[in-house]
């Protein structure tokens, strides 16, 4: 029966389950190479992770239910992370991510949607250079309302990253089975 | 503006570099570079000049050296507590850099991250551990690339592997990369992570440095505090110790944050006047706004107002005698216009978030201390909720398993004990735009 993980990160996973002293070690990075590929973690790539590497459900349900930054369900292309905690709410972050959400908010009740997604996060360790906010890994500095709508007009305008296409693609197959 | 009389009046920030001496050298993150100024002439010394690891200890405990990720605890003594009976011992670094206002981990590894193996190496060989991580948390991702990038030169160069420099010294290092939790910054907690669980903080004692990482003895450092070691090993103890005062040793990297007009990252001796910092190093306010009040040491860190920080210098002793701590030296600065009522509900709305939900008087704490901070800035609150919420504060502090729900304690019971005032005129105010409405 075919892998649910392409080839390559079938080989990422196994360099993981082998690189710790313990396998469990493994569950946070291994989870992170999966989203990177699959743009989020489904339960069947929990599922797989047991069936096919010999990691418990319990013990990766325990790492993904903790940790903020996997992803449980499928998302927009685009993630627009900015931070919320004191330092850059102090340098205008509210202003930030209203705007940042009314405007997406609108495109797609103009029938328009962007690829976009916002949300408010805590402190990402930049606080200097506030309203620090992160577009999937790319870091961004001193985003006024104004910077997040070039930001996410900008991003609009590229090609969708490889995650993102395989994420639609995964989702269309899986509809199409249904 | 004038401040008060200080030993570093008339001296510039630039003349205080141990960790920032490669602050604007072109190329600064190889490995050349950092060569170049010195690096790895410290291992070499440890390594080759017939150091043994209770000298190395010896002289970090003598350079007065003190943790820099908040505790400020000794990290000589902390060395020390790991047991000299053979077995696997590991050293971690905490790179787990979350403390709203700190990033001044990242600008190590901006600079270099070589200053932070070189120190990992020495402290390794000091306790005995063979392996050490780095642990970085996973928003990080220019970081860990530097991180992992300086590991991999280390290696090549055969400052990292199974006989270092040709002595017979085995060390290896790899990263490891979170996913998005504050509480993995606490070092029980960071283990946990380590281990591939939730990151929760464990029970002390036993302490790490006897049962840590898969219950070998572990220590964990702070990215400042190792990558001040290869420089107190090249100068000596005496030479860290001309910086800061006679309990605070050394220089300390200061973040600054909040509307100052030039932000950054900024290496002090520990003893320095705050008030010069801000107005004079930091160029005061943006716009000319007047201060109101300071977090001195990061989020956790009771605030001071500003009559408060007139004379106080940043050292350990100085903000511990004012009621608060110098933490991880985030200083946050608020101004006039912004309502202390607000800055009370951006907080607790942090450590709400961020409460690993282990033990009972901090995941409620934290999210009844946040209700009631909503309620205020909504409209619903009462003149008694301030004494709620001091009432609530106390009984979080002292009974959880790490110091997180302490913290968030802290603010909770500074901010509407300070500035009483404001929450007095802010109920005030919404209930006359409540009237005016009804």
């Amino acid at each position: 029966m075919a892998s649910f993980f392409s080839s390559a990160l079938n080989e990422t996973i196994k360099g993981y389950l082998g690189r710790y002293e313990t396998k469990r070690s493994s569950i946070l990075p291994i989870l992170h190479a999966i989203q990177d590929e699959n743009d989020w973690i489904s339960k069947e790539a929990v599922q797989a992770l047991e069936a096919e590497h010999g990691l418990s459900v319990v013990d990766v349900n325990e790492v993904l239910s903790f940790y903020t930054m996997y992803r449980k369900t499928p998302p927009k292309p685009y993630r627009l992370e900015v931070c919320g905690s004191i330092s850059c709410w102090l340098n205008g972050a509210d202003k930030t991510i209203a705007t940042a959400k009314a405007h997406i908010a609108e495109a797609e009740k103009a029938g328009k949607p962007v690829p976009f997604e916002c949300h408010k996060v805590e402190c990402l360790g930049v606080c200097g250079y506030a309203p620090v906010a992160l577009v999937n890994k790319d870091r961004h500095l001193n985003v006024t309302p104004e910077l997040a709508l070039k930001l996410i007009a900008d991003y609009s305008k590229k090609d969708l990253p490889a995650a993102a296409k395989k994420c639609a693609a995964d989702l269309a197959a899986r509809s199409s089975k249904q | 503006m004038p401040v008060m009389n200080s030993p570093y009046n008339g001296r510039q920030p630039s003349e205080f570099r141990i960790l920032t001496e490669l602050e604007g050298v072109p190329n600064s993150r190889s490995l050349e570079v950092y060569k170049k100024h010195g690096g790895y002439a410290a291992l070499e010394k440890v390594l080759k000049g017939g150091m043994s690891p209770d000298d190395v200890i010896n002289l970090v405990k003598a350079s007065g050296l003190r943790g820099r990720g908040g505790a400020g605890f000794p990290t000589g003594m902390k060395w020390g507590f790991v047991p000299k009976a053979p077995g696997e011992k590991y050293l971690i670094t905490n790179f787990d850099e979350g403390e709203p206002g700190t990033y001044k981990d990242r600008y190590i590894a901006e600079l270099n991250a070589h200053m932070l193996i070189e120190g990992k190496l020495i402290g390794a060989y000091a306790i005995g551990a063979s392996k050490s991580y780095i642990y970085l948390r996973g928003e990080f991702y220019g970081e860990i690339a530097w991180c992992e990038q300086a590991i991999k030169e280390a290696y090549d160069a055969g400052y990292l592997g199974d006989n270092i420099m040709g002595t017979g010294f085995k060390h290896h290092m790899d990263v490891y990369i979170g996913a998005g939790s504050y509480i993995c910054g606490e070092e029980t907690g960071l283990i946990s992570s380590l281990e591939g669980k939730k990151g929760q903080p464990k029970l002390k004692p036993p302490f790490p440095a006897v049962k840590g990482y898969l219950g070998q003895p572990t220590i964990v450092n702070n990215v400042e505090t190792l990558a001040a070691v290869p420089w107190i090993i090249r100068n000596g103890a005496e030479a860290y110790k001309k910086f800061g005062t006679e309990k605070s040793a050394g220089t300390k990297l200061f973040n600054i944050s909040g509307p100052v007009v030039r932000p950054g990252c900024y290496e002090l001796p520990l003893g320095y006047p705050l008030k010069r910092f801000i107005f004079e190093d930091c160029g005061g306010l943006i716009g000319g706004k007047k201060l109101k009040a300071v977090i001195p040491g990061g989020a956790s860190a009771p605030v001071l107002t500003a009559a408060e920080i007139e004379t106080i210098t940043m050292d350990y002793e100085a903000f511990a005698g004012a009621g608060t701590m110098l933490g991880s030296g985030a200083v946050i600065v608020i101004p006039e216009d912004v309502s202390m009522v607000h800055v009370l509900e951006n907080l607790m709305h942090f450590f709400k978030d961020e409460s690993c939900g282990q033990c009972t008087p901090c995941r409620e704490g934290t999210g009844w201390l946040l209700k009631m901070s909503r309620d205020i800035v909504n409209g619903e609150g009462s003149p008694g909720d301030a004494e709620k919420i001091a009432d609530v504060a106390g009984k979080m502090m002292g009974r959880t398993i790490c110091t997180f729900s302490d913290a968030a304690a802290g603010p909770a019971r500074s901010i509407p004990q300070k500035f009483a005032h404001e929450f007095l005129e802010f109920y005030k105010s919404k209930q006359n735009a409540a009237q005016a409405h009804g």
